[in-house]
C-alpha cells in the first residue's frame, strides 16, 4: 500500500471524527447513559480543565482567616447537579470564642492533665493530623506521650508501633482479643453501649474458645520520637496490668477500653479515628460512662471531624440536611457528657470525583460546609472549615498535583494531613492570644 | 502560553503522548510530508529518497523528543555522535588487525554510555548508599544544570536535583548494542551519522521501547518502503488495540481502584488489597504492551518493523517462560549483552564472581546485616570449589549447566531490576524474580517424591512459623504454600496412580490441560506478588522511593495477611462491579488462544477500507468514553 493511500486513510478517519465534533453537542443521550464526544473547541483548547489555576489557591504556608476568606463555593459543573437551596451563613463571627473554656483550662496544665480528644473519620487515621495538634500543644503547654490507643491497634499509627502477644505468642491485632466497635460493619456492636471514650473496646477472656489470655502490648515510638514510659490502662477493675518501658502487660478477665501513654501533667491529645463513620454514633455510647471518663480525665476540648463520609454517596441536599441535624444531636449529646469541655467541629475537606472523565468537587461539599458552620454557630461550638482553608472548590485537585492528597480525590497523603493538622493547631493557638 | 508556543515549545506538563489528540495530529502532519517524500518523483527511487526519508524522520524524532524531554535532546545527540564516532574507529582498528585497541574503544564507548546513564539515573542511589555506609552528608549536584546556567540566565536550571531524561535507559541500551555489534562484526558501521541518528531516535520507540538492536533495525534504513495491504490493516489494528489496552484497561483500573489502594492500603481490607495487586499486574501489562502495540503500528505505517515485545506473558507456565514473553526486547538485550558474556550456561568466570560479590555487599548494605557477608562468602567459596576441575567431572555436564545458568541468570535478573530504577525495591524485585526462576528450575529437576516432601515440609514450616510468630507475612506465605501444596498433592497422587501405567491420549490431554492451567495460575500469582516491589517511581530520591515502596508493600502484606475481612467482599464486588468486570474481561481476552487472536487480527486487516475507517471511528468513540480526567503517563516512561 502506497504512503499516499495510508495518508488518505488517516485523513478520512480524522475527518469523520472531526465531523462528529461538529455534529454532536458534546454529549448525546444513549439510553440511560450519555455518549461523550468533545467539541472542536475542546479538542483545541490548551487548558486541561476548567479548574482554577494553582496560584489562585490560598497559600498553604499561611493560615487563611477561615471564617472570612473569600472563596468560590459553588461548583461550576457542566454535569447535572442537584438543586441546592440558598443558605446564608454568618461569616463574621470568630467561632474560636467558643473555645474559651479550653483556653482557660490550659493555665492548669502545669499541675494536672488537660485532655483533648480528637474524634474523626479516616482522614485522621494513623494519627496523621492529630500528631501535629499534639506536638504543638505539648510544645507550648507541656505534656508527654501519644495518649490513648486501643489494646489491639488494627490501624497502625505513625507515632507508635504496637506489637501484641497473647500467652507469649505474637499475634496480629485481628487475632488479638475480641473487639467491639460503636462504628463499622454490623456484628461488632454491643447493646449496652459500654465502649469507653474511644468508641471501641476489647474483652479479655470473653469466651470459652479463646481460653486464658495473658496479653502484652509492646508500643514503641516511631521515627525517632522520644520514648515515654508512663502508662494508664482504662479497663474493668478485674483486669490487672503492669508496665515497664514500652511494654504493658495485662492479665485477668474483663473489658479494656484503651491504653494511654501519658504524663501526669500537661496536654494529652488522643487520636480516635472511626473509619467510614458519619459521626452519628456518639448517642449509641453509654452516657454515664462517657461523662465519668470526660470528667475524671479532665477532658477540656473535644474535636469532632466528620461529614466527609456523607458526601460521596449522597446527591440529595435534603439528606445532607438530615445528616447535619443528626450531627447536631451528637454535639448536644457530647455537650451533655462533657459540660465543661469546649467543642471544635472540623468540617470535611474539599472532595472531588471524576465524572465522565473530568474532576469536579462533589456539588454538596460547599453546602455541607455551610450547614455545619451554621449548626456550629447555633450550638455555640467552634468550627474550622477544612474546605475553605484548602481554598474551596477544586482545591483538592491542586493538593493532588503538589503531592498532598491521594488519587481518590478524598484523602490526604501524610504530608497533606500534617499540613492540615498543623493548620488546625495554629488556628486553635492563635485564639489563645 | 500562546497557541504556537503550546504546539512547538517543550512543556513538561504536556509531553507528546500516544493517548492524546496532539500526538495524532502531529503524526498526521508528519505522515503527510512523509508520503510526499516517498511519492516525489524528482527524488527517484533509490538511496537518495531513502536518505531523505531517514533525515526527515530523524528531525521529526528529535522534535518529538524535544517536546517530551526539552533540552535533554542534547544528551541524545551526544550519545549518537559519540557512539557513531567510536564504532567507526572500532571497525577501522579491526580492519587493521588491532583488536586490543578496538576492545579499548569498545570499553570507552560503554563507559561513556553507562556513565551517562549512571549519572542521570543512579546519582541519588550511589550518593544515598555512600551516605548510609560512611555517615557522610553528600548531596547530588547537577553539573549539566550548572553549565547550562552559565549559558542561560543564572538560576534557570536547578542544580540541586538531577532529572531523569525520558527514555534514556532505552536509547542508551540501543547505542550500546550498536557499538557491541560492530565490534563483534555482526553489522557494518553506519556511514552517515544522520542515518545512525535516525536509528537511535526513531520516535515511535524512542521513549519506552521496544529496545531495537542495531542488527535488526539498521538494515531497514536502506530498504525501500514496503507495506502490504494486509500489513497496513495489522498496523491499524495494533494502534487501536494499544489505545484500548492503555485507556480502557490500564487507566480505568488505575484511576478507579489501583491508585486508591496503593495510595493508602490501610484504608482497604485484605481482599481489596489482593484484588488491587492482581489488577495492578494487569494494568502494568496493558499499559506497557499498549504503548508497544501503538509504537509497532505507527512504525509499521512508515514501513519499519519493530520487534515483538510481549507475547501474552500471563500465559507463562513458569517464571523463566514469563521472562521470555515479557518485555522481550529487554530480555533479549540482557541475554545477548550480559548473560552470554557472563558465560550463560557454559561457564562462570570473573564476571560471575564479581557480580555475586557485589550483590553480597549491596545486600549487606541494604539490610545493615553485615553478617550476611559470611554465608555469601561461604556460598561463593563452595561455587568456586565445585567449579574446580576435579569436582566439575563428578558433577556432570547437566548439573554444571544448571549451576552456571542459575548463577548467571540471577545476576541478569538483579541487574535487570536495577535497570528499571535506582532503588532497592527494584533490586529486590529483580532478586525475587531470579530466585523464582531458580526455584522453579530446581523444582522441575526433582522427582515427585522429593517435590512432595519439600512442599509439605515448607508448608508445615510456614504454618508453624505463623503459629509461633504470627505476622501477616507468614500467614500470607503459609496460605500460598498451602495452595501450592494442594496442587502438588493432587498431582502427586495422580502420578502415583498412573506412572508405569498406560493412559489414553484423551486422559493425557485433560491432565496436561489442567496442569498447564494450574502452572499458569501459579506463575501469574508469583509475578503478581513480585509487583509489590515494582510500583515506585524510579525518578525519586531513592530514600523516598524506598520508603514509599517498602511502606506500601508492608502495609499491603499486613492487610492481605492480617485484615482479610470476608464480610466486606460482597460489598466490594458490588460497589466495584465495573472494575471487577474490566479485570475479568482483561484476563479472559489475555488468555484467548493465540490462534484466535491471529484470526481476528487478520479478519480486521482484510476489511474493505471504508469499513475499516468506520470501525476505527467507532473504536475511538468507545475508547474516548473511558478517557480519564488526568493525563495518565505510560508507566515505562519513568524507566
Amino acid at each position: 500500500m502506497r504512503p499516499y493511500k495510508v495518508l488518505w486513510f488517516i485523513a478520512c478517519v480524522m475527518a469523520c471524527l472531526a465531523a462528529l465534533c461538529v455534529v454532536l453537542p458534546g454529549r448525546v443521550a444513549w439510553g440511560n447513559e450519555e455518549l461523550r464526544w468533545p467539541t472542536l473547541a475542546e479538542v483545541f483548547e490548551t487548558q486541561e480543565s476548567g479548574l482554577k489555576s494553582p496560584e489562585t489557591f490560598v497559600s498553604l504556608d499561611t493560615i487563611a482567616p477561615v471564617d472570612t476568606v473569600d472563596i468560590q463555593d459553588t461548583v461550576a459543573t457542566k454535569f447535572p447537579k442537584p438543586v441546592i437551596p440558598k443558605l446564608t451563613v454568618d461569616s463574621t463571627t470568630d467561632s474560636r470564642a467558643y473555645l474559651s473554656a479550653f483556653y482557660a483550662s490550659l493555665a492548669e496544665s502545669g499541675s494536672r492533665v488537660v485532655r483533648v480528644l480528637h474524634y474523626g473519620d479516616s482522614q485522621i487515621e494513623e494519627d496523621r493530623m492529630t500528631m501535629e495538634i499534639r506536638e504543638q500543644l505539648q510544645r507550648r503547654y507541656g505534656g508527654k506521650g501519644v495518649g490513648l490507643m486501643p489494646l489491639a491497634q488494627t490501624i497502625r499509627a505513625l507515632t507508635v508501633d504496637q506489637e501484641l502477644r497473647m500467652n507469649g505468642r505474637h499475634v496480629s491485632p485481628q487475632q488479638g482479643p475480641r473487639r467491639y466497635l460503636v462504628y463499622g460493619l454490623k456484628g461488632v456492636q454491643r447493646a449496652d453501649g459500654l465502649y469507653g471514650a474511644m468508641g471501641q473496646m476489647a474483652v479479655m477472656n470473653d469466651s470459652l474458645v479463646r481460653g486464658s489470655e495473658d496479653i502484652t502490648a509492646i508500643c514503641t515510638p516511631k521515627d525517632g520520637r522520644p520514648r515515654y514510659t508512663k502508662w494508664k490502662v482504662f479497663a474493668d477493675t478485674s483486669v490487672h496490668y503492669t508496665f515497664a518501658g514500652d511494654t504493658v502487660h495485662l492479665t485477668g478477665r474483663g473489658n479494656v477500653y484503651g491504653l494511654s501513654q501519658q504524663s501526669e501533667t500537661g496536654v494529652i491529645v488522643d487520636n480516635i479515628p472511626m473509619r467510614g463513620c458519619l459521626g452519628l454514633v456518639f448517642t449509641k455510647m453509654n452516657e454515664a460512662q462517657l461523662r465519668r471518663f470526660y470528667s475524671e480525665q479532665n477532658v477540656k476540648l473535644i474535636i469532632m471531624q466528620f461529614g466527609g463520609n456523607a458526601i460521596p454517596s449522597n446527591e440529595n441536599p435534603g439528606t445532607i440536611v438530615g445528616i447535619v441535624k443528626g450531627l447536631r444531636e451528637q454535639v448536644q449529646f457530647i455537650k451533655r457528657c462533657a459540660p465543661e469541655a469546649s467543642i471544635l467541629f472540623v468540617g470535611p475537606s474539599d472532595m472531588m470525583r471524576q465524572t465522565e472523565g473530568e474532576w469536579e468537587t462533589y456539588p454538596l461539599v460547599p453546602y455541607m460546609d455551610k450547614l455545619l458552620r451554621k449548626m456550629a454557630i447555633e450550638e455555640e461550638i467552634a468550627y474550622f472549615s477544612l474546605f475553605r482553608w484548602m481554598g474551596g472548590v477544586g482545591s483538592m485537585k491542586h493538593w493532588q498535583e503538589i503531592g498532598l492528597a491521594g488519587a481518590d480525590g478524598v484523602h490526604f497523603y501524610r504530608g497533606g494531613a500534617r499540613k492540615a493538622g498543623n493548620a488546625v493547631a495554629e488556628w486553635i493557638l492563635e485564639g489563645v492570644e | 502560553m500562546s497557541f504556537w508556543e503550546h504546539i512547538l515549545a517543550f512543556n513538561e506538563d504536556s509531553p507528546l503522548l500516544f493517548t492524546q489528540f496532539y500526538f495524532w495530529a502531529f503524526f498526521a502532519l508528519v505522515y503527510a510530508l512523509f508520503a510526499l517524500i516517498m511519492s516525489a518523483r524528482p527524488l527517484g527511487a533509490g538511496r537518495q529518497k531513502l536518505h531523505m526519508r531517514n533525515v526527515y524522520l530523524l528531525f521529526v524524532s528529535w522534535f518529538f523528543y524535544y517536546k517530551t524531554s526539552g533540552l535533554f535532546l542534547l544528551i541524545l545527540a551526544f550519545v549518537t555522535l559519540s557512539d557513531w564516532l567510536i564504532a567507526g574507529r572500532i571497525k577501522s582498528q579491526i580492519i587493521h588487525h588491532k583488536p586490543q585497541i578496538a576492545k579499548v574503544l569498545l570499553a570507552l564507548s560503554v563507559t561513556i554510555d553507562l556513565g551517562l546513564l549512571a549519572y542521570f539515573k543512579y546519582a541519588y542511589f550511589f550518593t544515598n548508599m555512600i551516605n548510609d555506609l560512611f555517615g557522610t552528608g553528600f548531596r547530588v549536584f547537577d553539573i549539566f544544570a550548572y553549565v547550562g546556567n552559565g549559558f542561560a540566565q543564572a538560576g534557570r536550571f536547578s542544580v540541586d536535583t538531577i532529572i531523569l531524561p525520558v527514555g534514556i535507559s532505552f536509547y542508551i541500551f540501543q547505542v550500546i548494542s550498536y557499538t557491541a555489534d560492530v565490534f563483534r562484526g555482526r553489522i557494518q558501521p553506519v556511514k552517515n551519522i544522520l542515518d545512525f541518528g535516525f536509528y537511535v531516535s526513531f520516535f515511535p520507540q524512542l521513549v519506552a521501547g521496544p529496545i531495537v538492536r542495531a542488527e535488526e533495525f539498521i538494515p531497514q534504513l536502506y530498504k525501500p518502503f514496503r507495506l502490504s495491504r494486509r500489513l497496513f490493516g495489522i498496523a491499524v489494528f495494533w494502534i487501536i488495540n494499544g489505545l484500548a489496552k492503555k485507556i480502557i484497561m490500564s487507566d480505568y483500573l488505575a484511576v478507579n481502584l489501583i491508585d486508591r489502594v496503593f495510595d493508602n492500603p490501610l484504608l482497604f481490607s485484605g481482599f481489596e488489597n489482593l484484588f488491587a495487586l492482581f489488577a495492578y499486574s494487569l494494568q502494568v501489562y496493558a499499559d506497557f504492551s499498549g504503548y508497544t502495540d501503538i509504537a509497532i503500528g505507527v512504525a509499521m505505517l512508515m514501513g519499519f518493523y519493530l520487534p515483538m515485545n510481549f507475547n501474552s506473558p500471563y500465559k507463562s507456565q513458569s517464571p523463566q517462560e514469563f521472562w521470555r514473553r515479557w518485555h522481550m526486547s529487554l530480555g533479549r538485550w540482557l541475554k545477548t549483552y550480559l548473560y552470554i558474556p557472563l558465560g550463560g550456561n557454559r561457564k562462570i568466570g570473573f564476571g560471575t564472581y564479581f557480580w555475586w560479590t557485589l550483590i553480597a555487599i549491596v545486600s549487606a548494605a541494604l539490610t545493615g546485616w553485615w553478617w550476611i557477608l559470611i554465608p555469601f562468602a561461604v556460598f561463593i567459596g563452595i561455587v568456586a570449589i565445585v567449579n574446580s576441575a576435579p569436582f566439575r567431572e563428578r558433577l556432570g555436564v547437566g548439573r554444571l549447566k544448571l549451576l552456571y545458568s542459575n548463577l548467571n541468570s540471577f545476576i541478569t535478573q538483579v541487574l535487570g531490576g536495577l535497570w528499571h530504577g535506582a532503588s532497592w525495591n527494584f533490586i529486590i524485585w529483580g532478586g525475587i524474580n531470579g530466585i523464582g526462576m531458580i526455584v522453579e528450575k530446581i523444582w522441575r529437576e526433582m522427582n515427585w517424591h522429593v517435590r512432595f516432601a519439600s512442599i509439605t515440609l515448607l508448608t508445615g514450616g510456614l504454618w508453624a512459623t505463623d503459629y509461633f510468630w504470627h505476622l501477616p507475612v507468614w500467614r500470607l506465605f503459609a496460605v500460598w504454600a498451602s495452595v501450592i501444596w494442594i496442587g502438588a498433592f493432587i498431582r502427586y497422587v495422580y502420578w502415583l496412580c498412573t506412572h508405569n501405567k498406560a493412559i489414553t491420549n484423551h486422559q493425557l490431554q485433560i491432565t496436561n490441560g489442567l496442569a498447564k492451567a494450574w502452572a499458569i495460575l501459579q506463575t501469574f500469582t508469583f509475578i503478581t506478588f513480585t509487583r509489590l516491589f515494582f510500583r515506585s517511581s524510579s525518578n525519586l530520591d531513592p530514600a523516598t522511593a524506598n520508603k514509599v515502596a517498602w511502606e506500601t508493600a508492608k502495609n499491603m502484606v499486613n492487610q492481605i495477611g492480617g485484615a482479610w475481612s470476608n464480610a466486606i467482599i460482597p460489598d466490594f464486588l458490588w460497589e466495584y462491579r465495573w472494575v471487577v468486570a474490566m479485570f475479568i474481561t482483561g484476563m479472559v481476552v489475555h488468555w484467548v488462544p493465540t490462534n484466535w487472536k491471529r484470526r481476528y487480527r487478520l479478519a480486521f486487516s482484510a476489511m474493505p477500507l471504508w469499513l475499516m475507517v468506520l470501525t476505527v471511528c467507532v473504536a475511538i468513540i468507545v475508547i474516548y468514553q473511558f478517557v480519564t480526567a488526568d493525563m495518565q503517563p505510560f508507566i515505562y516512561f519513568q524507566f
